[in-house]
């Protein structure tokens, strides 16, 4: 990696990195939303008929983990100083 | 001149031996103590998420770490600490405690988080320690939040209300960064051409402002005259009129600006407010930071020489003055940042553990952004040297800025005097914006369910009491108090992280020994400064610079600020001794453990 393109990511570091994170939290909360109307039985929350969750499951299957991931993991609010 | 009497070599000195430790000492605890290993996974890979895990490149991490660590804290801290005890100990504590403690501090966080899962300070606390050390540090973070908030609040209005000109600059800032949020995220953008349009909003306005006089408004002072002002004790040398008094009408004006700013920040969307002033507002800052450093440097070439004395007192009579106190503990949290800085801690283990691409990052990123950290500070060192009396605040900083880059660049003061009011104003922002909005996130987790946790009323609550503090208090107490607070963090950090080496069974002295160290000093440093707010407060007598808010106001106001800042520092030293005991006992607990199974 050239000197240039090194200078350029640490200036993105310091003036997008945050925005970027903090854009795609708030993505993932409207994405949860979608995710919980839709397959919010996964989480005991049937709010869909299944017949429709179903016919949705192939396109939200490569979602599923990092939800999972994001949904189930403990938070802390010492984790949203950044 | 000679080349020893200019700034440079000292500068120069200090940015070889961070050079020469990050090439020795970190390398060798991050081989040694931590085993770092490129091919252990890390959390964000671990537990990728594509929202707060996920791998990110070192370089990107490094800038968004600096960012987040470097604020007013090594450019002021250092700036007070001349003023108070000359530049040689200022210099030697900020080379060295960078050297063995601070950057130490900033790396184990993060590893110590890396490690357990990319979790943040207050689950790992939770973890070896239980659930009431949890609160006790949620309770000690509330009160360190409100005095940090109050004593960057001071120093913004310093400076807007001493570099004249400073806030329409500002304020042409303020508005690129929100147009370039509506732009990105309401027009859909381009951030190329959105980041343009900002720029050049930001370019109109540090030109107009350098260029015309009439826009450098208001004045310093604006709303008090001169001969009302000319009857308060200022140090030698100073014109009382051309100072900022603590509760004057000028102060409250100031006051109730940055309090709007800090509620939006507080209460509206990240993006649509806070982190586009931080992405407009750093562009110019970095232009600030890089050629401060570059003029400290090229010293011996412009011939600026040192003004300062190298060692003043080792001791000052509270009564007498009660800005210091004794060498020890004073200067060692007068600089906080620069040399440790217990926040840091919480920004190494809060978004950057998750996101490090391998464990060998964490060196280059903590390590290398405190270290970076130093280096500003010892810009800030720097410009105080080129100043012959320089009174206290960051104003002088950006006198001292400009008494340096001026030499270099050979243009009109007034540029660079503007340059470097946006930047510590910018500097100064960013960061209190953040603190008051991790206020109200923590108390809304203290709190949940009741008013306190409402995050109207959380903010509205930090605003009144820090904005109290910043009105009334004597800035240079207040300023000693958050370093004690912000000190102690630190220390708290690196014991609780000792903790965690001794429940894995390894090495724990490199991070013990500066721990205890820092508990030690900041538990006296809070004593000291509790002590001084303490007698001024029975003996109902103003600290020499709220004689203006005393006169305006009537003694009752400056005798309850003194009586709630006692009340404080000796809240958070009770909360300190606990939090230090609580470490001690788990570390001895774990050591005795790791023993035991040997």
């Amino acid at each position: 990696m050239g000197i240039l393109s090194r200078i350029r990511e640490v200036v993105e570091g310091m003036a997008v990195h945050g925005q970027a994170t903090s854009i795609l939290r708030i993505k993932a909360q409207i994405d949860n939303l979608f995710m919980i109307i839709t397959l919010g039985d996964m989480l005991g929350i049937p709010l869909l008929p299944p017949y429709y969750s179903l016919r949705l499951l192939p396109y939200m299957y490569p979602n599923i983990q990092n939800w999972k991931m994001y949904m189930l993991r403990e938070r802390d609010v010492t984790d949203r100083i950044s | 001149m000679g080349f020893l009497n200019t700034p440079a070599p000292y500068v120069l000195a200090g940015l070889v031996l961070y050079f020469v430790t990050y090439m020795t000492y970190s390398k060798y605890i991050d081989r040694r103590i931590w085993n770092a290993d490129p091919n252990r996974p890390t959390p964000a890979k671990m537990y990728f998420d594509g929202v707060e895990y996920f791998p990110v490149s070192k370089y990107v991490l490094f800038g968004y770490q600096f960012k987040s660590v470097a604020a007013l804290g090594p450019i002021v801290g250092p700036l007070t600490a001349v003023l108070f005890y000359g530049w040689v100990p200022s210099l030697l504590w900020v080379i060295f405690g960078n050297m063995f403690i601070g950057w130490v501090q900033d790396y184990s966080a993060m590893m110590m988080s890396v490690r357990s899962e990319g979790r943040s300070m207050g689950p790992i606390t939770y973890k070896l320690l239980g659930g009431r050390a949890r609160t006790i540090l949620l309770t000690y973070l509330v009160f360190y939040l409100i005095i940090i908030t109050a004593v960057f609040e001071w120093t913004i209005i310093d400076v807007l209300n001493r570099v004249p000109g400073t806030f329409t600059a500002v304020l042409f800032v303020l508005l690129g960064g929100v147009l370039f949020g509506q732009m990105v995220f309401k027009m859909r953008m381009d951030v190329l051409k959105a980041t343009a349009i900002a720029l050049a909003i930001v370019l109109i306005g540090y030109f107009t402002v350098s260029l015309v006089p009439l826009v450098r408004n208001p004045p310093t002072n604006f709303l008090d005259s001169p001969t009302y002002l000319s009857q308060f004790p200022a140090p030698p040398g100073a014109n009382p009129a051309t100072l900022t008094w603590p509760g004057t009408n000028t102060v409250l004006f100031w006051l109730v600006i940055l309090s709007i700013l800090y509620f939006a920040a507080a209460v509206t969307v990240m993006p649509k407010f806070l982190l586009p002033t931080v992405y407009v507002g750093y562009l110019p800052s970095i232009i600030a930071l890089v050629l401060v450093l570059l003029a400290a440097i090229a010293t011996p070439l412009t011939g600026i020489a040192i003004q300062q004395t190298p060692v003043k007192a080792l001791y000052v009579d509270p009564l007498a003055n009660p800005q210091g106190g004794p060498i020890w503990p004073i200067l060692f949290v007068t600089i906080a940042c620069g040399a440790i800085s217990g926040w840091h801690s919480l920004i190494s283990s809060g978004l950057t553990s998750k996101q490090l691409e391998y464990e060998t990052d964490a060196l280059p990123v903590g390590g290398g952004a405190m270290m970076t950290e130093g280096a500003v500070a010892l810009s800030s060192i720097a410009a105080m040297m080129a100043l012959a009396a320089p009174p206290a605040g960051a104003a002088a900083y950006v006198q001292g800025a400009t008494v340096l880059t001026t030499s270099l660049l050979h243009v009109p003061p007034v540029f660079m005097n503007i340059l470097y009011g946006i930047f510590v104003t910018v500097m100064g922002l960013i960061t209190s914006m953040l603190f008051v909005r991790v206020f109200r996130l923590v108390m809304a987790d203290l709190f949940e369910g009741s008013p306190l946790g409402n995050k109207y009323i959380s903010t509205l609550l930090i605003l009144v009491a820090a904005g109290f503090l910043a009105f009334v208090g004597s800035w240079t107490n207040l300023w000693i108090f958050f370093g004690g607070t912000n000190q102690l963090l630190a220390g708290l950090a690196l014991l609780l992280v000792a903790i965690f080496l001794a429940s894995q069974r390894r090495p724990t002295a490199y991070v013990f020994i500066p721990g205890i160290f820092m508990a030690i000093t900041t538990l006296a440093a809070l004593a000291w400064e509790t002590y001084v707010y303490g007698i001024y407060a029975v003996l109902n007598r103003p600290i020499g610079v709220q004689a203006a808010a005393a006169k305006l106001y009537g003694p009752w106001i400056v005798s309850a600020s003194n009586y709630i800042s006692a009340a404080l520092g000796a809240l958070l030293l009770v909360l300190g001794i606990i939090m230090t005991y609580y470490l001690i006992s788990g570390w001895i607990k774990y050591r005795k453990e790791a023993s035991a199974s040997r």
